[in-house]
C-alpha cells in the first residue's frame, strides 16, 4: 500500500509546497466512545489518599487519563468487534483458533502456534520447557515478567543492552561484543537468547534488523536458539523502515517477516501490537519443543486450541495482527507518541530521548532534584500528576526496582528514577494530549514544593503493585 | 382437577427466546470417517466444524444472554482497578458469601493458586472423587489425593439421590491414619463431575463441616456447578423445597472456607474463573501469586468485559426459571435414553448424561478403551461429539506408572447451557439408540501416543480392527 505519511509535508497539488503538519491525523474515525471520569481536585485528593498514594490502588473510575500501560488498554476496531461476535467457543478445534493459527503462521513463518491467555504465560511455558537450573539466559533487556519466569526456572537472566551511543538510532540493541564474550565463557549453559522488540525496559526503543541478524550469526555456531519477544514488533519494524539503511522501500510487513525468519521462535503478549484486550502466543519451529509445551500447557493455561482464551479473543487477535501492519496507523502511532514527548519537553520536563514507540519517560530524579532516591521522586511526580491533572502514570525507579535490605531495613535505590507515560493504542486524541501538556506546563513551576514519600507497607515481591505510602511532611 | 395420573409431559419450554444464532453443518459418514482418523480417534482433536452437535463439554460453550453481551460492551480495560472487577467482586460476595475474591482466567488458574498456597509436600487432600485438573494441581504442589466419596458414587447402577456425598467414616479413617496436621483441606466438589454430575447434600456437607472444625481442617469447595447442586438439594432434600436457589447456594458456601470456580459452567461465560476465600492471609498470599501466573489481582488474566459478563452471569445463574430449564433439558434426554434401555448413570446429573461403556460394550475389556471407542463410534454415527471419562481420563499412578483402572468407564454427553434446542436433543438421543442397536460392531482401540500430563486431551489411538465402527 502507499503511505502518504512517508513524504512529510507532501502536498504538491498545483505546484504548492506545504510544510509538514504538526497535527497528528488518526487514520480512523471513532465508532464507539467510553465516557471518562472528570473529578474535582478535592475528589482526587481524597481518592489518592484512600489509595495510600499508590496509583495501582486507584479505581479506574477515578482516573481521567489512564497512562498506566499500553497493555490490553487499546481500542479495538469495528472489524475486531465483529470478530468478537463471531467467536467459535467450542472447547476443542474451534474455527477461531484455526483462523488465528493461520495468521500467526503466515506472519512468523513458524508452523506451531500455541495460544496463551497472556504474554507472561507464554514466557512461563517456554522457560519451563527450555531452561534448567543454573543456566543463563542473555537478552537485550529482559522485561520484568520475563526475568521473573527465567529466575523461577532456576536460571539467571542476563541483560546485555548496547551502549546508548553505540547506535543512536537503535538504542534498544543487544551489545554484540558482550554476547560474544558471554558465549565464549558460557555457551553450554545458555539454552536460548531473547531479543525484546521494541526494547520495553529500555524505553520502548527499537532494535535494528542488523542487530538481530548479527545476534543470530553469533548463536549459530553454538546451536543456541534465538527467540523474539514480539510484543511491539510492528512498532519496531516501522522504526527499521524509517531509520535503517536499505529498508525504506520495504513494507513493515516484509520487515516483520524478515525479523521473524531470523528467529527460532516468537513469544508475544498480544495485548500490545495485536490490539487485544487479552491474549498471547508462542510460535515455534521445533516440533518436539511444541509437543512438550502443548503437554504442559493444559495444566495451567487450557487446551492447546484455546490456551485459556475465549474463541472470540482469538478471532479479534487474528484481525488485530493484520491491522497493526497498516503503515498509516504506525505513522500515526509513532508520531503521536513523539508529539506528546515534544510537548512534555517544551513544558519544561526532562524527558528521555529518543522517544520510543509506546511511551514517554520523564526523568523524575532530574525534575525533582530536591528529593533523593530514598524519597521516591518518581512516585512524588506520579502522585502530583494525578492530583492536579487526573493522569495515572507509573513510577519506574526505586519503588519498582529498588530493594529493601531485609536485615537493616535500608532501601537500596534503583539506577534511574523515571516516570513512564504509556499511550494506549487508538484511545486518546490529540486534544487529550494537548490538554495534558498544557496542564503539565502549569504544574511545572510548583515541582520544587512536592513532598517525597515513604513506605508504610510493602510486600516481599513485586511490591509496587500493592504498596502503601505516606508523604514526608517537612517542617517549614 | 382430575385425580387420575397425568401422562408424562413431553413438552417444556426454555425461559428465553433466541436473539442470535450460529450456523451448524451436518456432515457425511465419509467426511466423519476421515476426520476421526485424522483426530487419532480422540474427539478432543476434532475440528469444531467437523462436529454437528457438540456435547464435548459444558465448559465455556454456553450462550450468553443479551444482558451479558451488553456487559461485554461495557468492559473497562484499565490494567488496575477496572470497575468490572468491583462488579464481579460484589456479585461473588453477595451470592457465594466469601469476602475476598481473586479473579483468574479459568478454574484451573484458581486451583493452581489454592494448591500452591495451602498444600505442602507430603500433604494429603481428601475429596469427594477426583477431578482431572484439581488432582493434578494437588500432586504438582506435592500433595496426594485421597478419595473419600461414598461407595455408591462408584456404582453406575446405584440410584442414591446424593452420590456426591462424603463418607465420613472414610474421612475419619484417613485423619486417624495420616493426622489432621497433614491435611490442609478437604476438597469438596458440588456437583461431582466424575461421578456423573452428582450432588452432595447440605446435610452431608454440614456434617463434614462439623467434623473438620473439630479437627482444624479447612474445606475448599469446587463451586463450579454449585448452582446446579443447589437445585438438586431443593428437589431431593427434606425441608428445602421452599427455599430459593440463591439461599441454598449461600448455605452451601457457608460450610466452606473458600471456593475455586470455573465461571465457564454455572455462570454461562466463555472464559473466566475465580478464587474466593474467608481468610485474609490466604487471600494476601493468593493475590501475590496471581500476578505471576494470571495477571494483576484486579483482572487476573481476564479482559474487563469478561469479568462483567461473569458478574452478570452470577445473577442469571440463580434465577429459578433458568436453572429449572437447564436441568430439565438434561433430564428430558436422560429419560428418553433410560426408556430406550440405554445403560446410563442414574440418577441423571445436572450438566451431563453419562453412558456406561462397560454395559454398552460388554465385549470390550477396559484396556481396549471402551469409552474412548464409544465416543468415536457415536461421532461416526451422527456427528455428535462426546467425551471419554474412563481409563484414559484417569491417567497413570505417578508412583507405579500403571494405568489407574477406574470403576466407572463412561462417556459424557455434556449439555452447553442455552445452546441446543429440544430438536437437537432428539437427534442426539435417536443416534445413541441407533448405535445401541448395532453395538456389537464397535471395536476397541489401542493408544499410540500418550502425553505425560492430562493425557485424555491429546492422546491418539488406532482401531484394533479395520475400523472402530462399521455403519449399516
Amino acid at each position: 500500500m502507499t503511505d502518504r505519511r512517508q513524504q512529510p509535508g507532501a502536498s504538491r497539488a498545483a505546484g504548492i509546497e506545504l510544510p509538514r503538519a504538526n497535527a497528528v491525523i488518526e487514520p480512523f474515525r471513532i465508532k464507539a466512545v467510553e465516557p471518562i471520569p472528570l473529578l474535582s481536585p478535592g475528589e482526587r485528593a481524597t481518592r489518592i489518599e484512600q489509595a495510600h498514594y499508590n496509583l495501582f490502588r486507584l479505581d479506574a473510575d477515578h482516573v481521567t487519563f489512564d497512562l498506566l500501560t499500553d497493555s490490553g488498554t487499546g481500542a479495538m476496531s469495528a472489524n475486531q468487534w465483529a470478530g468478537i461476535m463471531a467467536g467459535d467457543e467450542s472447547y476443542a478445534g474451534a474455527r477461531s483458533f484455526r483462523r488465528f493459527e493461520r495468521v500467526v503462521q503466515d506472519l512468523t513463518g513458524k508452523p506451531h502456534v500455541i495460544p496463551t491467555h497472556q504474554g507472561r504465560s507464554a514466557e512461563a511455558l517456554l522457560m519451563k520447557a527450555l531452561v534448567r537450573p543454573g543456566e543463563l539466559v542473555p537478552g537485550n533487556t529482559h522485561f520484568d515478567t520475563t526475568r521473573a519466569n527465567i529466575e523461577s526456572a532456576g536460571a539467571a537472566a542476563l541483560d546485555l543492552p548496547a551502549e546508548v551511543d553505540a547506535d543512536p538510532l537503535f538504542p534498544g540493541n543487544l551489545d554484540l561484543d558482550a554476547l560474544k564474550q558471554t558465549l565464549e565463557k558460557n555457551a553450554t549453559r545458555i539454552p536460548l537468547v531473547i531479543l525484546t522488540i521494541t526494547n520495553n525496559s529500555a524505553g520502548g526503543l527499537p532494535v535494528s534488523a542488523a542487530n538481530v541478524r548479527k545476534t543470530k550469526a553469533l548463536l549459530n555456531p553454538h546451536g543456541i536458539p534465538l527467540f523474539i519477544d514480539a510484543a511491539r514488533f510492528a512498532e519496531n519494524a516501522y522504526f527499521i523502515k524509517h531509520r535503517e539503511p536499505g529498508y525504506s522501500d520495504r513494507t513493515v510487513e516484509q520487515i516483520a517477516r524478515e525479523i521473524f525468519a531470523l528467529a527460532d521462535g516468537v513469544l508475544m503478549s498480544a495485548k500490545k501490537d495485536a490490539f487485544g484486550n487479552i491474549g498471547g502466543f508462542l510460535a515455534l519451529g521445533d516440533d518436539s519443543l511444541a509437543e512438550a509445551i502443548r503437554t504442559q500447557m493444559v495444566i495451567t493455561e487450557g487446551f492447546p486450541t484455546y490456551g485459556g482464551l475465549a474463541g472470540r479473543d482469538l478471532e479479534a487477535l487474528a484481525i488485530g495482527l493484520r491491522e497493526i501492519l497498516e503503515e498509516s496507523y504506525l505513522a500515526y502511532r509513532i508520531r503521536s507518541v513523539e508529539y506528546f514527548g515534544e510537548g512534555i519537553e517544551q513544558a519544561g520536563y526532562p524527558v528521555l530521548r529518543p522517544f520510543g514507540g509506546h511511551a514517554v519517560y520523564i526523568d523524575a530524579g532530574k525534575a525533582l532534584p530536591h528529593l533523593g532516591a530514598g524519597q521516591f521522586p518518581g512516585q512524588a511526580l506520579a502522585v502530583a500528576f494525578y492530583q492536579s491533572i487526573g493522569m495515572r502514570t507509573v513510577e519506574i525507579g526505586s519503588v519498582m526496582f529498588g530493594r529493601r535490605n531485609r536485615e537493616t531495613g535500608e532501601e537500596i535505590p534503583a539506577p534511574h528514577e523515571l516516570l513512564r507515560l504509556a499511550m494506549p493504542r487508538r484511545v486518546y486524541t490529540q486534544s487529550h494530549v494537548d490538554y495534558m501538556v498544557e496542564m503539565l506546563a502549569h504544574l511545572r513551576p510548583h515541582l520544587n514544593s512536592l513532598p517525597g514519600y515513604r513506605f508504610t507497607y510493602q510486600a516481599e515481591v513485586l511490591r509496587h503493585f500493592t504498596a502503601k505510602f505516606q508523604p514526608i511532611v517537612t517542617p517549614v | 382437577m382430575s385425580t387420575t395420573e397425568e401422562p408424562p409431559r413431553r413438552s417444556w419450554a426454555e425461559p428465553f427466546k433466541i436473539k442470535m444464532v450460529e450456523p451448524i453443518r451436518a456432515t457425511s459418514f465419509e467426511e466423519r470417517h476421515s476426520a476421526l482418523r485424522d483426530a487419532g480417534y480422540n474427539t478432543f482433536l476434532l475440528r469444531s466444524e467437523e462436529v454437528y452437535i457438540d456435547l464435548l463439554t459444558d465448559s465455556g460453550t454456553n450462550a450468553m444472554s443479551d444482558r451479558q453481551w451488553a456487559g461485554m460492551m461495557l468492559g473497562d480495560e484499565a490494567y488496575a482497578g477496572s470497575r468490572n472487577f468491583y462488579h464481579l467482586e460484589r456479585a461473588v460476595q453477595q451470592h457465594y458469601g466469601f469476602p475476598y475474591v481473586v479473579p483468574t482466567h479459568q478454574g484451573r488458574g484458581a486451583e493452581h493458586l489454592i494448591s500452591k498456597v495451602l498444600i505442602h509436600p507430603g500433604d494429603v487432600i481428601p475429596g469427594n472423587m477426583y477431578f482431572t485438573t484439581t488432582r493434578l494441581h494437588q500432586e504438582l504442589a506435592g500433595g496426594t489425593f485421597a478419595d473419600v466419596i461414598i461407595d455408591e458414587a462408584h456404582d453406575a447402577t446405584s440410584e442414591h439421590p446424593f452420590k456426591g456425598n462424603v463418607d465420613l467414616g472414610k474421612l475419619d479413617a484417613l485423619v486417624q491414619r495420616v493426622g489432621a496436621e497433614r491435611i490442609p483441606y478437604v476438597s469438596v466438589a458440588a456437583t461431582v463431575n466424575m461421578a456423573g454430575g452428582q450432588p452432595i447434600s447440605l446435610e452431608n456437607l454440614r456434617k463434614v463441616r462439623a467434623y473438620c472444625q473439630e479437627h482444624g481442617i479447612r474445606i475448599i469447595l469446587d463451586a463450579t456447578r454449585a448452582v446446579e447442586n443447589a437445585w438438586f438439594i431443593r428437589q431431593r432434600e427434606p425441608g428445602r423445597g421452599e427455599q430459593s436457589i440463591a439461599t441454598i447456594l449461600r448455605e452451601l458456601c457457608a460450610c466452606a472456607d473458600g471456593c475455586t470456580m470455573s465461571g465457564k459452567k454455572d455462570l454461562m461465560v466463555n472464559i473466566g474463573g475465580f478464587l474466593a476465600v474467608n481468610d485474609p492471609e490466604v487471600f494476601e498470599e493468593a493475590r501475590n501469586l496471581v500476578v505471576i501466573y494470571e495477571g494483576l489481582h484486579t483482572y487476573g488474566g481476564l479482559a474487563g468485559r469478561d469479568m462483567e459478563a461473569m458478574a452478570r452471569g452470577i445473577r442469571e445463574a440463580v434465577q429459578e426459571d433458568h436453572i429449572r430449564a437447564r436441568i430439565g433439558q438434561v433430564e428430558y434426554v436422560g429419560e428418553k435414553l433410560r426408556r430406550a434401555g440405554i445403560p446410563i448413570v442414574l440418577p441423571v446429573g445436572g450438566h451431563a448424561i453419562y453412558i456406561d461403556a462397560r454395559r454398552f460394550l460388554p465385549h470390550l475389556s477396559q484396556d481396549q478403551f471402551p469409552a474412548q471407542a464409544l465416543a468415536a463410534a457415536l461421532y461416526l454415527e451422527a456427528g455428535v461429539r462426546a467425551m471419554e471419562r474412563g481409563i484414559v481420563s484417569a491417567g497413570r499412578d505417578p508412583v507405579s506408572g500403571e494405568h489407574y483402572y477406574p470403576r466407572l468407564e463412561l462417556i459424557r454427553l455434556t449439555f452447553p447451557r442455552r445452546v441446543y434446542t429440544q430438536a437437537h436433543c432428539d437427534v442426539a438421543a435417536e443416534a445413541i439408540c441407533a448405535l445401541y442397536a448395532r453395538r456389537e460392531r464397535i471395536r476397541g482401540l489401542k493408544m499410540v501416543y500418550e502425553p505425560k500430563y492430562l493425557r485424555f486431551f491429546q492422546a491418539r489411538f488406532e482401531p484394533l480392527g479395520d475400523s472402530v465402527y462399521e455403519s449399516a
